[in-house]
């Protein structure tokens, strides 16, 4: 803003910031201090800020060999296994959705369709869909197809979340685009199957890499799917949950995990802010 | 594939720019139909169909007898939705989904355009931490749920340690049935407060400083130009985020599965929550489809009126 604010001001609005920051990053920063605390510094009161950091709770995470002995007494987990099950399918679902949401995208933008504002309103509409309404005739579906616990069953419901939203991002990108290019490069005859790999697509790049990111982050997220649809190949999320066991509290063994799902999240931040914001209002703000 | 196309309209038909079908078909006729574009988008669409057919599917398995492993599936009516009714659980479910709904809507707005404001002032500190306000909407609400409940311990969390430094508290947070509603209203505030921050943003970033000039050398206050001109030129925007939170919170599953799984008691049991429990742990799946159909119901109406109330505001600034 142009006009002079008196320093005061300026100090106490930057004071008010830094609280605001600091509510937001707080809750992170305890866990990650709770995920390098043993367990009775964990359970201790008042909560301590300054202790000796250990890796322990990381080890009782990944260590399947080991897991039965810790200092925790008996508790078993596989935490390996849910990280590679999200992976393989948040990656999948990345692909499948980029291969047939962007050029329909694309085709949303540019060519006449019989209905395209209608189309691109009901793609929109996904994601108001009621998930557990889809999911419970699913679940009956799946047992009898035996796609139940399957990567491939588990990527084509994922769908249901990533290919709106890469069909309307990779729309609100070509628009973007100006029309100009495509029409010059027509006029000089090139043909439209040309236009769009040697002209569009290029000028396209940035946008699908942050949408890319920002889907596989809606991927990484969920856990209902998962939750019903799955039993070994369960995503990460669904593992966390199991890390509560009601009775006992491993609670810095859950920090540890809590860590590892989050910072994949955080990194994305870093590298695509700009996309993230876009891509989280999408629909609401162009 | 026109016939694939032409179903999502009839869907629809309330959609205000939907053409009227006999039009449509002989305005087809007349231009060439672009087959290769068509082509291209089959394969989204049909994907997407498919998903809507499972939806008419659980709806019609809301209206059998559904249970896993009965062999024999029978239609039974609304008789699902009328036992529903008789029971005072549900009730007390449709009571917690509405009022977590609209009180995380209503919070969330509020404070949202207050963090809208003070990093819309461009203070340098602002700058160099509008990053922040992304955070938790990169988290997985799962990560977030068990977060919270890790902090809202009533021995050991941080929280009560925090509240006993100011003398007050210990808080049981959503270990009892009283506090734990609020609670994970609380979880859901945080969580999604950055999503109206973001947007009202971006509406603000949107009003030129010359009117907020015009309006100064006027003699306006700061507060005047703030009621009289920001909030009605915002209020689309706060709106529009506020339809995108209503639906989702009215669906909310994660947060409320994560944290409490409905309980102390029924305290926390939302409609959502609740249909798990009766499809995947009761396995009675026609209960539990009913109750989700109950509950999309609840969306669409508390969607089309926060619609209505977006379009009558964006005629009234236009």
């Amino acid at each position: 803003m142009d006009f002079t604010r008196k320093p005061i001001t300026t100090l106490v609005l930057n004071v008010l910031v830094a609280i605001c920051a600091l509510v937001l990053a707080f809750p992170l920063l305890w866990i990650v201090m709770m995920s390098l605390k043993d367990q009775n510094e964990v359970m201790a009161w008042p909560p301590t800020f300054l202790f000796t950091p250990t890796l322990e709770n990381f080890r009782v995470l990944f260590d399947v060999a080991q897991a039965g002995a810790t200092s925790y007494g008996t508790i078993k987990v596989d935490f390996l296994t849910p990280i590679i099950n999200s992976v393989v399918v948040s990656l999948g679902s990345v692909v499948v959705s980029l291969i047939v949401g962007v050029p329909a995208g694309y085709v949303l933008a540019r060519r006449e369709v019989p209905f395209k504002e209608d189309i691109a309103f009901f793609i929109l509409g996904f994601r108001f869909a009621p998930v557990l309404l889809v999911v419970i005739p699913l679940f009956n579906l799946f047992q009898s197809m035996g796609l139940y616990d399957t990567y491939f069953g588990m990527i084509w419901v994922y769908q249901v979340i990533t290919l709106p939203m890469i069909v309307w991002l990779s729309r609100s990108y070509v628009e973007d685009i100006p029309k100009d290019i495509e029409e010059a490069a027509a006029i000089d005859g090139a043909k439209p199957v040309r236009v769009v790999f040697h002209i569009v697509l290029p000028l396209l790049k940035p946008g699908l890499i942050g949408a890319s990111l920002l889907v596989f982050l809606l991927a990484w997220h969920n856990f209902a799917l998962g939750l019903m649809l799955s039993s070994t190949k369960a995503p990460v999320t669904v593992a966390l949950l199991k890390l509560l066991n009601p009775g006992v509290q491993f609670y810095p063994v859950m920090a540890a995990g809590l860590v590892v799902t989050m910072i994949v999240p955080v990194i994305l931040i870093v590298f695509g802010q700009r996309h993230l914001e876009r891509g989280l209002t999408f629909g609401a703000v162009k | 594939m026109t016939s694939h196309v032409s179903k999502v309209v009839s869907l629809r038909s309330e959609a205000p720019s939907a053409p009227t079908f006999q039009a449509a078909e002989t305005e087809n006729a007349e231009r060439k139909v672009d087959w290769v574009s068509l082509l291209v988008i089959a394969p989204a669409i049909l994907i997407l169909l498919g998903f809507l057919a499972l939806f008419f599917y659980g709806v019609y398995q809301s209206l059998t007898d559904m249970r896993l492993g009965r062999p024999v599936v029978r239609f039974v009516g609304f008789a699902n939705y009328i036992a529903l009714m008789k029971t005072s659980d549900f009730w007390n479910s449709v009571r917690v989904t509405v009022v977590y709904a609209l009180s995380t809507v209503f919070i969330e707005a509020l404070i949202g355009l207050a963090i809208a404001k003070l990093f819309a002032t461009g203070v340098t500190l602002a700058r160099w931490l509008r990053p922040f306000i992304l955070l938790p909407l990169v988290l997985p609400p799962m990560s977030v749920a068990l977060m919270w409940t890790t902090m809202m311990n009533p021995q050991s969390g941080i929280l009560n340690y925090f509240f006993s430094l100011v003398g007050m508290g210990p808080f049981s947070w959503i270990s009892s049935p009283t506090t734990a509603l609020i609670s994970i209203i609380l979880i859901d505030v945080w969580t999604y407060t950055p999503f109206f921050a973001l947007i009202i943003f971006a509406g603000l970033q949107g009003i030129t400083d010359d009117l907020r000039e015009a309006a100064r050398i006027n003699g306006a206050r700061s507060w005047a130009t703030f009621i009289n001109i920001e909030l009605p030129l915002v209020a689309p925007y706060i709106l529009i985020a506020a339809v995108f939170r209503l639906i989702e919170s009215f669906n909310q599953f994660d947060i409320i599965f994560g944290t409490t799984q409905g309980g102390p008691g029924n305290s926390t049991s939302a409609l959502s929550v609740q249909a798990y429990i009766s499809a995947f742990q009761n396995l009675t799946f026609g209960r539990g489809a009913a109750m989700m159909v109950v509950n999309w119901l609840i969306v669409l109406i508390g969607a089309t009126l926060m619609v209505r109330a977006w379009q009558a505001v964006r005629r009234r600034v236009n």
